[in-house]
């Protein structure tokens, strides 16, 4: 095999303010292989690989394409040189059919629409991928809208490919036909690279990987003379045990039981669709589905931030929808409610903890005034417990790394001790000890007799760690099994709705 | 990011980046860098129209400071400024981009000169008391409004506060020209002068105004730093989910933060009417409501900051207003000047936040590779 | 909670106010040095001066009144740092009023001419704060009798000269007349009757239609009333308001004006006939002599200043002959020989004058503030 080098990076340094991103990385990617760029949130994938599509600029360094050093310093620049990257958030217009999207911006927007349908259509059947180029993006499914970002790269004329991400948004399914396409263009001499945390994709779709920590480039590995468990040292820097404990549940008995819960999202379409279902105390329920499935609808109508069209939400026969909080609290319900959106809902993120710690019991007390004194205490003494690292409990969360902030969140939801624990992706963007760590406190809960609900992204974890596992496919439940009994493929098919358990 | 760069293939000439957090001391070191520059160029401005810019400034400052009659003007100005941007600064920590400071204290006039104006027979701190009561409801319920169609409708406060300006500074011609026309004008439309019972003390010498201003700056730091309402306005401003999540009353807050916002320009207002002009003209804001939002952001939202810098933009506005008469510059030339100090003041926010790089000498340009990529 | 706290708010800042009512109470003295006998020396004179506009403009309202200012200052031999000038202060801004007054006086100033209307009630009350100091207020109506006054002038007579070259000129017997305030205000009102007289003396048939803008200053506003009157067939174009440019406008459409204030044949050459024009320097002259020599004793007694042609206050511009009909001139002469005279006056108190509702009136000439009726041959626009 004679392969070329496509890109090859060295000493590459980025430093955003004090905080350096990129430290002296040294990056090669060859035509016809597929090199996994791996490494935990925050270690300076994404920076490394903005360089390269030409939004930011290296400080230090050099970038060299095809053999010669360039200066990207624009996307267009990155375009000349035959390098696409396709972000982890879609850049399509919802509005626009896929091929409208695929030409704009191009020189060749004046082509005529059979003539660019055809072009579409080749590049399709070139690298075995399908989607309707006249449909609008806004109709599409999440793997067909990343089909139309890779066909966009393609159209451009990219031979290097950079794909952030590409998996997390999609099933089982979808990855692996992902993966088929991926195949397909190495074959065709394609140069990819493609970011992830994740170590069964490393080790189904990679040739080689290069692994970043901490800003730092720890090395380059041929994928054939490793395993996940050596990936996992390299990434994190020392021995990690990757199965998570799930201790058996005890006293498992019903809190709330939801029935025909209906719910209207605001944009008038149903959130959720004639659910039913039950959460018990000392048990981990899981609930899986594609992102935007339902999810968000069913954590805030169960937390009372959002009214429902239909159905009811029992506990000991007495429904609890349409009541305040406080009422709820004193049927015997104490909720804790841990959102997807850490600093945006869960959290005030321009406050330090101690002010995030009064989010919900600022109001007591008498008089019109706030005390600070025991929600500095609380800040203190999670400090300790959680080893949360922050200058000190007046920073503002939002200059706390990711793990920190969810320990903050988390820990406050729990030092209100609840009995039903409701939890929306808790882990997404954690590195892997803070994530075990949150495993750890979650289990605490279910072994006290807490009612644990959550909502997750990753397969993988959701079958390790809990004990039901809901799937939800628009808005409807599609079947709720017993994550020891079920594997990773039928609960992808359930997403999509194929399968009815 | 231009047709140049497209084709030189090389780095722009400079970029901007992003910094890091700044420590206090560094923030403060910067703003008094940033009031040096202002004065550096404003005094170059002077130079160009052929004045001596140590002469200016000092005569700025002796404006300002000279005697007693002249502090006792600066203080005067400060007043309705600096609790103007108290009043917005209630808004704006919830994110309400409140833009009617102006109309708020118009209207805050308007309902105190309707006591001043026919009830001055009354015992006068039972009027006075009145009038600021007045003045509290006119610009409260000025603000409440723009709340009210923002939580019942969703408009966009920053349109209707702005367009809610005119409507009373247009009410006030009305009154003026019509049912509050002074017969005595001789065809001039004009509000009448208060009778001297309904025109509030003077202490040491300035009207008692300061006294309020001195305890609303305490006030609204109390409130925003201590209550509990505080701490919604705070929660509220940073994310509405979040005080959803939290059980706070979105609608609520928004409609009793705007109210105060508003009740504090309308005692602006009051303070204004029945304090210093004795009467009310449609210049009673006179464009104080806009500079209030400046001096506000400057001060990022702390009230003893606002006293502060409130002070300071009065100097500039009494001391520039002597420089005009006494070296005999036109008016619009103490305007630019005053431009000018505040354009860097606001760029060193910017500067605070953000950086230029420079391209790198050593560059090198790599057109081959262009070639190869097409 | 929240009203609680909002009265223990208001609670506390009306405890500051009654503790500010206990306060002493200070005066500023001006520092004016205004001794009963002799009056006040010339090097202890020092005048202060409240411009509306800018007289840097060279032309209109504050310009005049500069001029008259600066044709004092000649007059009395009185040096530069003896006169202060605060400029473009708005007289609806009542604190601006105030504070460009407040600083004159801090600057020591004796006396205040203040030359706009809206600057009235200011001086009313600051002059009894201020007893030393002397404020003099153009085109009022108030004053103390000790130390503030007002000063006006017979302007209708050189209106009523001046509607004789425009009633002249006239084609379309269509004459328009910018006017900066509306019928109820005398001042105004009786100049465009002066002036509607004097038009009828020499045409009968022609009218007068007046459009106002309401604001004694206001350039954008002041064009487009002139345009508006052009518009609607208008050929001449009269005007009370500051700034030259309903004659510009006029010049523009090649048509026809009257200017006001200052000689605005040098603004329009081509379009203005003559200017209806105030020589402020004879009241700055005569008052500031006035206290110096003791006639009039800051504190003690000032008296209301109300000039005419006779005295030189009201004058006619430059007379555009090469514009002017035929005879204008001698007509003008005519006139202007009988009102010098004293044998005739245009408002004599005596003459049944006509309203353009059929009412009759008499108007004795100081007493222009009470006239609100327009003129027979007059029409509001």
């Amino acid at each position: 095999m004679a392969q070329t080098t496509a890109i090859a990076c060295s000493k590459i340094t980025k430093r955003f303010g004090t905080v350096v991103a990129n430290d002296a990385i040294d990056l090669q990617v060859r035509y016809g292989e597929i090199l996994a760029l791996l490494g935990e949130n925050g270690s300076g994938k994404t920076t490394l690989m903005n360089m390269l599509s030409g939004i930011y600029h290296p400080d230090e360094g050099t970038i060299a394409v095809d053999g010669r050093t360039v200066a990207i310093s624009s996307p267009a620049d990155a375009q000349r040189l035959g390098i696409g990257m396709i972000h982890q958030h879609f850049k399509l217009v919802e509005p626009f059919s896929a091929m409208d999207n695929i030409v704009l911006g191009t020189k060749e927007r004046k082509l005529n629409n059979r003539a660019l349908k055809e072009k579409v259509l080749g590049l399709c059947k070139e690298y075995g991928l399908s989607i309707n180029p006249e449909q609008r993006v806004q109709d599409m499914s999440v793997s067909e809208k990343q089909t139309v970002e890779i066909l966009k790269v393609l159209y451009r004329g990219a031979r290097i490919l950079i794909l952030d991400e590409p998996t997390a948004v999609l099933t089982p399914q979808e990855t692996d036909k992902l993966f088929q396409i991926l195949r397909g263009m190495r074959e065709k001499g394609c140069a990819i690279i493609i970011i992830t945390h994740k170590l069964n994709e490393v080790m189904a779709i990679s040739d080689r990987v290069t692994i970043l920590r901490k800003g730092k480039s720890v090395g380059t590995v041929e994928t054939s003379q490793v395993d996940p468990a050596k990936l996992t040292e390299l990434m994190v820097g020392h021995a990690v045990s990757l199965s998570i404990h799930r201790p058996e549940p005890r006293d498992v008995s019903t809190i709330l039981k939801v029935v025909n819960l209906t719910v209207q999202r605001p944009d008038g379409g149903l959130g959720l669709d004639d659910v039913n279902f039950e959460i018990r105390r000392g048990e981990i329920l899981g609930v899986a589905g594609i992102a935007g499935s339902g999810q968000k609808e069913l954590c805030e109508t169960i937390a009372g931030l959002m009214p429902a069209q239909k159905g009811a939400i029992l506990y000991n026969k007495e429904n609890i929808l349409g009541k305040s909080p406080k009422e709820i609290i004193a049927l015997g319900v104490s909720m804790s409610f841990v959102p997807e959106d850490r600093l945006g809902m869960g959290l005030v993120a321009g406050m330090g903890m101690t002010d995030n710690m009064l989010l919900k019991s600022y109001r007591r007390g008498k008089g019109p005034f706030v005390d600070r004194a025991p929600a500095k205490e609380l800040a203190k003494e999670l400090v300790d417990k959680l080893s949360i690292v922050t200058p000190s409990v007046e920073t503002p969360v939002r200059l706390m790394s990711g793990g920190n902030v969810q320990k903050v969140l988390l820990g406050r939801e729990i030092e209100s001790d609840p009995n039903l624990l409701i939890t929306a992706y808790p882990v997404r963007g954690l590195d892997i000890n803070s994530s075990y760590l949150i495993y750890d406190l979650l289990n605490q809960q279910k072994e006290k007799g807490v009612a644990v609900v959550f909502i997750g992204e990753d397969l993988d974890v959701l079958l390790e760690l809990c004990d039901r596992i809901m799937v939800l496919c628009h808005g409807k439940i599609t079947g709720i099994v017993d994550a020891k009994a079920t594997t990773k493929e039928q609960i992808g098919l359930m997403m999509t709705g194929e399968e009815n358990a | 990011m231009n047709e140049s760069t497209y084709k030189s293939s090389r780095e722009p000439l400079f970029r901007v980046v992003k910094r890091a957090e700044r420590s206090g001391r560094q923030m403060l070191i910067f703003r008094l860098l940033a009031v040096l520059l202002s004065l550096v160029a404003g005094g170059l401005f002077i130079l160009a129209i052929g004045a001596n810019p140590l002469q200016v400034y000092r005569q700025i400052l002796d404006g300002a400071f000279r005697s007693k009659l002249a502090f006792q003007g600066t203080v005067k100005l400060c007043i309705p400024l600096c609790i103007s941007a108290l009043g917005v600064t209630l808004a704006f920590k919830m994110k309400f981009w409140n833009i009617g400071g102006e109309g708020q204290i118009i209207m805050g006039g308007i309902f105190a000169t309707y006591f001043a104006l026919f009830h001055s027979d009354w015992n006068h701190w039972l009027l006075m008391l009145v009038c600021l009561l007045a003045g509290i409801v006119g610009g409260g319920l000025w603000g409440l409004l723009a709340a009210f169609c923002k939580v019942k409708w969703n408009t966009n406060e920053t349109l209707l506060t702005l367009m809610l300006n005119y409507v009373a500074l247009y009410l006030v011609t009305y009154l003026q020209n019509d049912p509050w026309r002074d017969p005595k004008a001789n065809g001039f439309p004009k509000i009448a002068s208060f009778d001297s019972n309904a025109i509030l003390d003077r202490v040491l010498g300035v009207q008692a105004g300061w006294i309020v201003m001195l305890i609303l700056v305490v006030a609204v730091w109390i409130y925003l730093k201590k209550s509990k309402q505080g701490y919604e306005i705070a929660v509220v401003g940073e994310s509405q989910d979040t005080a959803r999540y939290a059980g706070i009353r979105v609608k609520r807050v928004i409609l009793r933060t705007m109210f105060l916002s508003g009740a504090i320009a309308g005692v602006c207002g009051m303070l204004q009417a029945v304090g210093t002009d004795a009467t009310l003209s449609t210049g009673v804001a006179g464009g104080i409501g806009f500079t209030a939002i400046i001096v506000a952001w400057l001060c990022q939202l702390h009230p003893g900051m606002i006293l502060v810098v409130s002070f300071l933009f009065s100097v500039l506005e009494k001391g520039s207003s002597v420089v005009q008469s006494q070296m005999g510059l036109s008016s619009d030339c103490a305007a630019v000047l005053q431009g000018i100090i505040l354009f860097f003041i606001l760029a060193s926010e910017f500067f605070v936040r953000y950086s230029f790089v420079l391209r790198k000498k050593e560059k090198t340009p790599a057109p081959a590779a262009k070639k190869e990529a097409v | 909670m929240m009203k609680k706290f909002l009265s223990a708010l208001l609670a506390a800042a009306m405890m500051a106010l009654c503790l500010a009512g206990c306060g002493g109470d200070t005066t500023g003295s001006g520092s004016g040095s205004g001794s009963a006998s002799g009056g006040v020396a010339k090097e202890d004179i020092k005048v202060g001066v409240i411009h509306i506009g800018d007289p840097a403009a060279g032309s209109g309202y504050s310009y005049a009144h500069d001029q008259g200012i600066v044709g004092m200052q000649k007059n009395l031999g009185l040096s530069d740092d003896q006169i202060v000038r605060k400029n473009n202060v708005d007289d609806t801004k009542t604190a601006d009023i105030e504070n460009a007054i407040t600083e004159c006086i801090e600057e020591g100033c004796n006396i205040i001419f203040a030359t706009s209307w809206g600057y009235m009630d200011v001086c009313e009350r600051l002059s009894a704060e201020y007893p030393n100091v002397f404020f003099s207020h153009g085109t009022g109506v108030v004053s103390n009798g000790t130390n503030m006054n007002h000063y006006f002038g017979r302007i209708y007579q050189a209106r009523y000269l001046s509607g004789i070259a425009a009633g002249l000129k006239t084609e379309s017997n269509m004459i328009g007349y910018v006017a900066a305030m509306g019928q109820e205000n005398g001042e105004v009102t009786s100049g465009i009757d002066a002036f509607a007289m004097g038009v009828e003396s020499v045409n009968p048939d022609a009218k007068v239609y007046v459009k106002v803008t309401n604001s004694w200053y206001d350039p954008e506003g002041e064009t487009q009333a002139a345009q508006a009157l052009l518009d609607m067939g208008c050929d001449v174009i009269a005007q009370h308001c500051d700034t030259p440019n309903p004659q510009l406008a006029a010049e523009r459409a090649g048509a026809f004006g009257v200017g006001y204030n200052s000689d605005m044949v040098n603004d329009a050459p081509n379009a203005t006939l003559t200017s209806v024009m105030w020589d402020w320097s004879v009241y700055y002259t005569k008052a500031v002599q006035n206290v110096m020599d003791g006639t009039w004793v800051i504190g003690e007694k000032v008296e209301d200043y109300y000039g005419d042609m006779v005295d030189g206050l009201v004058t006619l511009g430059t007379l555009n002959t090469d514009l002017c009909a035929e005879g204008t001139e001698e007509a003008i002469n005519e006139a202007k020989e009988k009102i010098l005279s004293g044998e005739w006056d245009v408002f004599d108190g005596k003459t049944e004058l006509e309203d353009n509702q059929g009412q009759m009136h008499t108007v004795e000439g100081a007493d222009y503030g009470s006239v609100n009726w327009y003129y027979k041959n007059v029409e509001l626009r």
